[in-house]
C-alpha cells in the first residue's frame, strides 16, 4: 500500500508541476479539474489529496502560493512553478521518460509470447 | 537540502497554528464555492451542486486532517503534547517532583563530583606519557617500616639498572632548597638534584634548549641548571635570553642550559634542577640512602616482574656486601599508586560511599513513582478504558520520568559542577601545590556524558517499569474497586522490599560514615603529646659553603634563639629536625644499648631520630615523664646526652631503669659516641598516617649541630604577626639566608589534614542524605498503605476498634519494614566495618554503641516518617470511609 501511495503521490506531484508549467499560476480547484481532464479517472474520487501534495512542494520550494482574485471575483490562493520547480519538473520528466522506456522495452517481448 | 528545509518548514508548522488552520479554511472555502458555481451552471441543483462538491473532495475534515499531517511533524507533536502532560502533572506535585529531583540529582551529582576528583588525582596525577611504566625504586633497610622516606644508595641504583634489565633507563635525584642570590637579594627555590637521564626517563623534553648530558653528572661540570617554565616566567619575565645565562645559587654560578615546557613538575612543582654532582666516592656509595629513584619500565614488563628482577639483585648485593646491605630489600611501585598511597582508601571509601547515595536515592525514586502509580491507577485504567494502547501510555510515563530526571540531570551537572569548584578552593593553594593532579580536577567531560546516558536510562527505565507495573491492572477490575483492591499482594511485597534495602543501605552508609568521622576525628587530635596553638614556624637552611663548620652552624642558631627569645612577647624559641605534621616522616636510625650487644647487625633495634635545642620541649610543651631535658649547658664540651620517648623506655627498659642508660646511634662498634639517657618525655605523633607514635631518641641539638631546622617559637598571642619579626632577626646575622614556610604550626596542622578533613564531612554528609532518604522511603510506603486501606479501617473502626489501635496496625508495619531492613544490616555492617578497618587507618573494630544508636536512630526516624500516616489513619471517619465501598 504504501509503495503504491508513494508512486501516486510522485505522480501527483509531477502533474502538478507539469500543469503549472502549462496553464501559469493557478489555484488549487483549478490544478484539480486540470488533472481530471487530462487523466481522467485519477483524481475523480478525491480533490482532497491535491492539498497535502501542493504544501509538500511548496514546502520544499518548487512553487509558491500567494492569495488573489479567481475569474469569478473569489478569493483563491494561486500556485505557481518556482525556478527550482522548473527545473525539477524537467528532472522529473526525464526520469519518468526513462523509468517507461525500460519497463515499457521490458513488457514488449512478454506481450509477443503471449 | 530540499528535506532539508521541508523538515525546517514542518518544525515551523508546529507553531501559529490557528493562524495556519484559519487559512486552509478560507482555501477550502474557496475550493468548494468553485466547485459548487461550476456544478450549478452544469445544472444540478443549489443541494445536489454542494453535496458533489463535497463528494469529490473527500470530505472537509478528513482533507484537513490530512493536510495537517503534512503540515506538521505528527510524531513531534504527540510528543510535545505528552510533555506538556508531563510538566502539568510535575508542577501539580510540587512536593514529589522537588523530592524526585533532588534526590536523583544529589546522588548523580555526588558521584560525578567524587568521580572527577578520584580520576583527576588518581588516575591523571601528571601528565608524563605512558605514566603507568614510571616506577619509584627505593630500598628497604628493614628498620623503615611506615616511613616514607623512600631512598636508595647511589652504587646500589647503579648496580640495580645494570643487573636488572627490566628498566629502560632508572634515574636518580635528590631535592631540596637553593639560595638564589639575585640583585643583592636571597630567595629560597624549589630544586633538585638530578642525573642526566633525568627528564628521559620521565619522557619530557626541554621545551627551549637541552636537557643535561651524561658527563656532567660529575662534580665540576655540573654548574648547569634547567629552569621550569613558571620560574622563567616570574623570575626572569619570560626572558628568551636566558639560555647561557649564569644564575647564582649557593654561592656557584650556574649556566641556564634548558626551560621545561609549561606545567612540567615532578616530584612536586620545582623551579629548577641541576644535575647531581656527586664526585667519585659519593657516586660508589653503598652506606648512605641518599637518592630518590624513578625509573622506566621496559615496555611490556609489569611491576611484579620488576620487582621480582630488584629482588634477586637485592639478594646479591645482600650477599656480597653484608656490612653495608644486609637485610635490605628494593621496592618497586608504580608512581601513581605512591602518590596516594595512604589517602587511596579514603578514596575508594568515598566514591563507594557516593555509589551507595545514588543506589538509594534510586530506589527512593521508584518507591516514590510506584506510590504515584497507586494514585493514578484510576486515570490509567480510564486511559486504558477510552482506548489508548499499552505503546501510548508507555510513551506518556516514559515522557513524564524523562523529564524528571532531565530536570535531575540538569540540577545534578551543577552541582558537581559547583561542588568540584568547592572541593577545589576549600584547601589552600599553598598547601594543594604538593598535590598532583589537583589542579587537574575538573568535572570530566567523560564522567559528564556518563552522567547524561546515566539520567536518561533511569528516566526511560523507571518510565517503562512504572508502565509494565501498572498496565497489569485490568481496567475494568480498578475501575470497579475504585482503585484499592489489586495492589497488595505481589507488587506491595516489591515495594514494601524496595524500602527494606533502602533501610539496609541507609545503615550501612550510616555506619561508615560514623566510622570515617570518627576516624577523622580521630585524626584531627592525633597531633597529641604537644600544644601547637601559639606557635610559629619557619625552615631555614644554612648553605654547606658558608657554614662549613658545626661550630659555626651550631653559633649561627644560637644568635637566632637568643635574638627570637629577645622579641617582646616571646617565652621560648626552639629548634627540631622534623615539627609534628610536617607530612614527612622522622629520619630513622638504628641504635645499640650499652651492655645489650645485638647479636646480628640486623637485629639492632630501631627508633626516630630527632636533634632539638634545649627549649624544644616547653615551647611545644612536650611533658617530661622523668628525668630531665637536657639544656643549654649540655653543649659540644661536655658529656652527650639524650631523651628519648615514653613508648621507647617502654619498650626497651620496661622496668623504668631507664634514666642513666647509654645508647649509641648505628652498631655498639661504630665510632659514635655513647649518649647517656637522662629523662623519658612524653610520646608524639608525628604524622597522621603513623599508626602510633615511634620510638623516638632526642639528641641535643648543640651536641650535633644541623645544617636544615625547623625553628618553632612559643608567643603569648597571634603567632602569624611575628613573622616579620623572626626575619628581622636573621637578616641581621646573615642577610643571605631565606626562611621558608613561616605559618603558625595551627595552620600546618589544620593544612595538613585538610583533605581528609573534607573527606570526613564529605562522608558524613553521604550519611545525612542517606538517613533523609530512606526516611523518605518509609513515609512514602507507609502513606500510600494507609490510603489503600481507608476503607478497611473504616471498617475496624465501625466495628469498635481504637483509634490506638489503628495507629498501632500502621507504626507496627513500619517497625517490621525498618525491623528487616535493620536485621539485614546489622551483619552486613559488621563485615563492612571489618573491610574498611583494614583498608583505612584510624578505623578500629566496630564501636557497638554507634551501631546501636544508628540502629535506634533509623527505627526513630522510620516511627517519625510513619506517624503522619497513622494519625491520618486515625482520623479516619468510619462513615466517610464505609460511603466508598
Amino acid at each position: 500500500m504504501a509503495q503504491k501511495k508513494d508512486v501516486w503521490q510522485g505522480t501527483l506531484a509531477l502533474m502538478v508541476l507539469k500543469t503549472l508549467d502549462t496553464l501559469g499560476p493557478l489555484h488549487g480547484y483549478g490544478i484539480a479539474r486540470r488533472i481530471e481532464q487530462t487523466s481522467g479517472d485519477l483524481l475523480a474520487v478525491n480533490y482532497g489529496t491535491l492539498y497535502p501534495a501542493l504544501l509538500k512542494l511548496e514546502q520544499e520550494g518548487y512553487i509558491s502560493s500567494e492569495w488573489g482574485v479567481s475569474d469569478n471575483n473569489r478569493k483563491a490562493k494561486y500556485y505557481k512553478l518556482t525556478r527550482g520547480g522548473k527545473k525539477q519538473l524537467e528532472r522529473e520528466a526525464h526520469e519518468w521518460e526513462q523509468t517507461t522506456a525500460i519497463v515499457a522495452r521490458f513488457l514488449a517481448p512478454g506481450e509477443e509470447v503471449s | 537540502m530540499r528535506r532539508l528545509r521541508a523538515f525546517a518548514l514542518r518544525v515551523a508548522g508546529l507553531f501559529a497554528k490557528s493562524q495556519r488552520d484559519r487559512e486552509f479554511d478560507a482555501e477550502l472555502d474557496g475550493h468548494l464555492q468553485m466547485h459548487i458555481e461550476d456544478n450549478l451552471r452544469s445544472g444540478m441543483n443549489a443541494e445536489e451542486a454542494r453535496r458533489q462538491a463535497l463528494l469529490k473532495l473527500g470530505g472537509v475534515e478528513p482533507t484537513k486532517e490530512i493536510y495537517r499531517e503534512r503540515r506538521g511533524l505528527p510524531l513531534l507533536e504527540t510528543v510535545l503534547q505528552d510533555l506538556r502532560y508531563a510538566v502539568r502533572t510535575l508542577r501539580k506535585n510540587p512536593g514529589f517532583t522537588l523530592i524526585a529531583v533532588l534526590t536523583l540529582a544529589l546522588g548523580i551529582g555526588a558521584n560525578t563530583a567524587i568521580f572527577s576528583m578520584v580520576n583527576a588525582l588518581l588516575l591523571h596525577p601528571y601528565n608524563f606519557p605512558e605514566l603507568d611504566r614510571l616506577v619509584r625504586v627505593w630500598e628497604n633497610r628493614g628498620i623503615d617500616e611506615g616511613a616514607d622516606a623512600r631512598f636508595i644508595a647511589p652504587q646500589d641504583a647503579a648496580d640495580l639498572q645494570s643487573g636488572a634489565p627490566v628498566f629502560d633507563a632508572l634515574s636518580t635525584y635528590k631535592c631540596g632548597d637553593f639560595n638564589l642570590s639575585a640583585e643583592g637579594n636571597v630567595q629560597p627555590v624549589l630544586g633538585c638534584r638530578v642525573s642526566a637521564n633525568f627528564f628521559e626517563v620521565l619522557g619530557v623534553s626541554p621545551a627551549l634548549g637541552r636537557a643535561f648530558s651524561a658527563s656532567e653528572e660529575l662534580t665540576g661540570a655540573d654548574q648547569v641548571a634547567v629552569v621550569s617554565h613558571g620560574f622563567w616566567q616570574r623570575r626572569f619575565a619570560a626572558d628568551a635570553g636566558l639560555l647561557g645565562k649564569t644564575i647564582l645559587m649557593n654561592g656557584k654560578k650556574y649556566t641556564v642550559v634548558g626551560i621545561m615546557p609549561r606545567g612540567f613538575d615532578y616530584p612536586v612543582p620545582m623551579e629548577l634542577w641541576v644535575p647531581l654532582g656527586l664526585n667519585p666516592a659519593e657516586k660508589t656509595d653503598r652506606a648512605k640512602l641518599s637518592l630518590e629513584s624513578l625509573g622506566r619500565l621496559k615496555p611490556g614488563v609489569s611491576v611484579a616482574q620488576a620487582r621480582s628482577a630488584a629482588d634477586s639483585v637485592s639478594q646479591r648485593l645482600q650477599k656480597e656486601y653484608p656490612a653495608t646491605n644486609a637485610n635490605r630489600r628494593t621496592e618497586v611501585l608504580q608512581l601513581r599508586r605512591e602518590l596516594y598511597l595512604y589517602t587511596l582508601p579514603l578514596f575508594l571509601l568515598l566514591q563507594a560511599a557516593a555509589v551507595f547515595v545514588l543506589l538509594l536515592a534510586s530506589a527512593n525514586l521508584a518507591n516514590l513513582l510506584f506510590a504515584r502509580i497507586f494514585g493514578r491507577q484510576k486515570e490509567i485504567a480510564v486511559r486504558t478504558a477510552l482506548g489508548a494502547g499499552r505503546w501510548r501510555l508507555a510513551r506518556l510515563f516514559v515522557t513524564e520520568t524523562l523529564l524528571l530526571s532531565c530536570i535531575a540531570g540538569g540540577v545534578a551537572v551543577a552541582v558537581s559542577f559547583w561542588s568540584v569548584k568547592v572541593l577545589r578552593t576549600s584547601i589552600a593553594p599553598s598547601w594543594t601545590m604538593w598535590v598532583p593532579g589537583w589542579d587537574g580536577i575538573q568535572v570530566d567531560r567523560t564522567v559528564l556524558g556518563f552522567t547524561v546516558l546515566l539520567v536518561a536510562a533511569v528516566g526511560f527505565l523507571f518510565g517503562l517499569g512504572t508502565v509494565l507495573y501498572a498496565g497489569q491492572a485490568l481496567p475494568y477490575a480498578t475501575l470497579k474497586e475504585a482503585g484499592r483492591g489489586p495492589m497488595l499482594g505481589k507488587k506491595g511485597r516489591l515495594r514494601s522490599a524496595l524500602v527494606v534495602a533502602q533501610v539496609m543501605f541507609a545503615l550501612l552508609l550510616l555506619v561508615c560514615a560514623g566510622l570515617t568521622t570518627q576516624a577523622f576525628l580521630r585524626l584531627v587530635d592525633v597531633y597529641q603529646g604537644f600544644q601547637a596553638a601559639n606557635v610559629l614556624r619557619t625552615e631555614i637552611r644554612l648553605p654547606e659553603k658558608a657554614y662549613p663548620e658545626n661550630s659555626q652552624v651550631a653559633s649561627f642558631y644560637d644568635r637566632v634563639l637568643h635574638g627570637s627569645a629577645s622579641l617582646p612577647g616571646v617565652s621560648a624559641a626552639a629548634l627540631v629536625t622534623n615539627s609534628p605534621a610536617s607530612n614527612v616522616d622522622n629520619e630513622t636510625t638504628f641504635f645499640s644499648i650499652n651492655g645489650r650487644p645485638a647479636v646480628k647487625s640486623s637485629e639492632a633495634p630501631s627508633a626516630d631520630l630527632q636533634v632539638s635545642s634545649p627549649d624544644y620541649f616547653p615551647v611545644l610543651r612536650i611533658p617530661l615523664v622523668t628525668g630531665r631535658v637536657y639544656s643549654y649547658a649540655d653543649n659540644a664540651s661536655t658529656a652527650r646526652v639524650a631523651v628519648i620517648s615514653r613508648s621507647m623506655a617502654a619498650r626497651y627498659w620496661p622496668h623504668g631503669d631507664e634514666v642513666g642508660q647509654q645508647i649509641k646511634l648505628g652498631p655498639a662498634d661504630s665510632k659514635e659516641p655513647w649518649m647517656t639517657i637522662v629523662g623519658v618525655v612524653e610520646d608524639v605523633r608525628q604524622n597522621w598516617w603513623n599508626p602510633t607514635s615511634r620510638p623516638t631518641i632526642y639528641e641535643p641539638f648543640f651536641q650535633a649541630p644541623q645544617r636544615s631546622m625547623v625553628f618553632l617559637m612559643r608567643v603569648a598571642s597571634n603567632p602569624a604577626g611575628y613573622a616579620s619579626g623572626i626575619r628581622e632577626v636573621v637578616r641581621g646575622i646573615d642577610d643571605q639566608i631565606a626562611l621558608t614556610g613561616v605559618g603558625t604550626l595551627a595552620r600546618e596542622i589544620t593544612d595538613s589534614i585538610a583533605i581528609i578533613r573534607i573527606m570526613g564531612v564529605l562522608m558524613a554528609l553521604f550519611g545525612c542524605v542517606a538517613l533523609a532518604l530512606s526516611s523518605v522511603g518509609v513515609y512514602g510506603v507507609l502513606a500510600e498503605g494507609v490510603a489503600r486501606r481507608i476503607p478497611e479501617i473504616g471498617v475496624r473502626l465501625a466495628l469498635g476498634a481504637e483509634p490506638h489501635d489503628v495507629m498501632k496496625l500502621v507504626l507496627g508495619q513500619a517497625v517490621k519494614l525498618t525491623g528487616i531492613g535493620l536485621a539485614i544490616g546489622v551483619p552486613i555492617a559488621f563485615a563492612v566495618n571489618r573491610a574498611m578497618s583494614s583498608l583505612i587507618f584510624g578505623i578500629v573494630s566496630i564501636n557497638l554503641l554507634l551501631l546501636a544508636g544508628f540502629t535506634l536512630l533509623l527505627l526513630l526516624v522510620a516511627l517519625a516518617a510513619g506517624y503522619i500516616p497513622a494519625r491520618r489513619a486515625m482520623r479516619v471517619d468510619p462513615i466517610v470511609a464505609l460511603r466508598y465501598e
